[in-house]
């Protein structure tokens, strides 16, 4: 059996053609794929024609996926004030976090700092590098206690062609310096996880100034 | 307008009491380069709550949302409105996303069910199955044939679909959905959503031989 294949990447739609299905028809092998092969249908499973079909079938899936995906392309981006609708709708809303206190020479005064305003400051903090783009930000431990040892693990992003090791460590290095000075958390660790190198044309004008 | 300066985090600095004055944790102008940056990161940095990286997520995925939501509603009119709502919703469940690199496939879920419930609404009116709307962009087996491009090709095909078939196709397809989950999100039979799915692909089929 052999399969015309006139065109790369095409569906080899003439595999569709029921002559070539051994008596099966395209409803029957539909309903095949729909029942995830199962129970194997020997001979389906042994006709090359239907085997041809039933991969023609199949990519039908991912073609749908790739053809929203181009026609999504080839559409305007979506305008500025309408990305401001959705903004304006969700800003409102802050993801506060835990309360962590802040201790007060005068007994009568009650400070906190929210977990959400610490991770702002650890973004910040790890922004300040140039190569360096920060993710998540986890923090474990009983922030509520004063005292209470803690870890924070910071999702990041570098710019490929960095030095990711010496990106990591400048990070840290950052965030640790920050936490210090603005808050009383007791840091035990901070640990980078590297997520993505990402390909940037931002990032080659300042990586140019690096050392 | 959108204003840097209303940052969520800009407030989560609650003094309760005179004190001394606090850093400011608004931060900096976001990095051009989180734009650039894998979905983990930025849909992780979302989750956290910063607005600017749930920003990136909407520049980077509501055209796919919007042409998404247009197909299975088979309408223009309420598709921006559908994303808007899902993304409402995104920010306000993102941090209930255990893995922040599926943010897309979440994403596509979300639309689908904020476009379901808008056929939901129609239901009153017209069955959701048989509700079959001018084809936005009528095809033809001809047309197919003269399809420029396989992506063409494969829009074509989809947009000559029964709308039944090819919400069922979309939500199976594309959103991931189960048989299951279709039926009673649609309300139809689990017997019904299976035809509807095999018909579609049959039709798909049918269509796409028109095109070589």
């Amino acid at each position: 059996m052999t399969a015309p294949h006139h065109r790369q990447g095409s569906t080899r739609t003439d595999a569709l053609d029921p002559a070539n299905l051994d008596g099966h028809t395209i409803e029957e092998l539909s309903a095949y794929l729909d029942a995830e092969r199962t129970p194997t249908n020997f001979s389906i499973e042994s006709s090359p024609g239907c085997q041809i079909a039933l991969t023609a079938l199949e990519r039908l899936r991912e073609l749908t996926a790739h053809v929203l995906e181009a026609q999504a392309a080839a559409e305007p981006a979506p305008p500025d004030s309408w990305v401001r609708g959705i903004m304006d709708r969700i800003a409102v809303e802050a993801r506060a976090g835990r309360d962590i206190p802040i201790t007060h020479p005068a007994p009568t005064a009650h400070l906190t700092m929210t977990e959400g305003s610490v991770r702002g400051m650890v973004r910040a903090a790890g922004d300040s590098i140039p190569e360096v783009v920060v993710g998540r930000c986890q923090i474990d431990g009983d922030v509520t206690t004063p005292g209470e040892a803690i870890t924070v693990t910071v999702d990041v992003s570098v710019a490929w062609g960095e030095s990711i090791p010496l990106a990591a460590e400048r990070a840290r290095e950052a965030i640790h310096g920050q936490l210090a000075k603005h808050t009383e958390l007791n840091i035990d660790a901070i640990h980078i996880t590297i997520q993505d190198v990402r390909f940037s044309r931002t990032d080659a004008a300042t990586a140019t100034t690096q050392p | 307008m959108f204003v840097p300066s209303a940052l969520p985090e800009a407030k989560g600095v609650a003094v309760k009491e005179e004190g001394p004055a606090l850093p400011p944790t608004a931060g900096p102008r976001p990095k051009d380069s989180l734009a650039e940056a894998h979905d983990r990161v930025v849909a992780g940095r979302a989750a956290d709550g910063d607005p600017h990286a749930f920003e990136v997520l909407v520049r980077r995925y509501s055209t796919l949302m919007r042409v998404y939501a247009r197909s299975i509603l088979g309408t223009n009119d309420e598709a921006d409105d559908v994303v808007q709502e899902a993304f409402v919703t995104a920010w306000q469940q993102l941090d209930s996303l255990e893995d922040p690199g599926v943010v897309k496939s979440w994403l596509m879920r979300i639309v689908s069910r904020r476009s379901i419930d808008r056929l939901r609404a129609r239901r009153v009116h017209e069955d959701i199955i048989d509700y079959d709307p001018p084809a936005v962009e009528a095809a033809s087996p001809a047309q197919v044939v003269q399809a420029r491009s396989l992506a063409d090709a494969v829009g074509r095909a989809l947009a000559s679909l029964p709308a039944g078939q090819r919400r069922c196709w979309l939500l199976k397809e594309v959103a991931e959905y189960s048989y299951r989950q279709i039926a009673a999100d649609l309300e139809i039979p689990e017997s019904t959503v299976r035809g509807l799915i095999s018909r579609a692909r049959v039709n798909m089929a049918r269509e796409m031989q028109a095109w070589r």
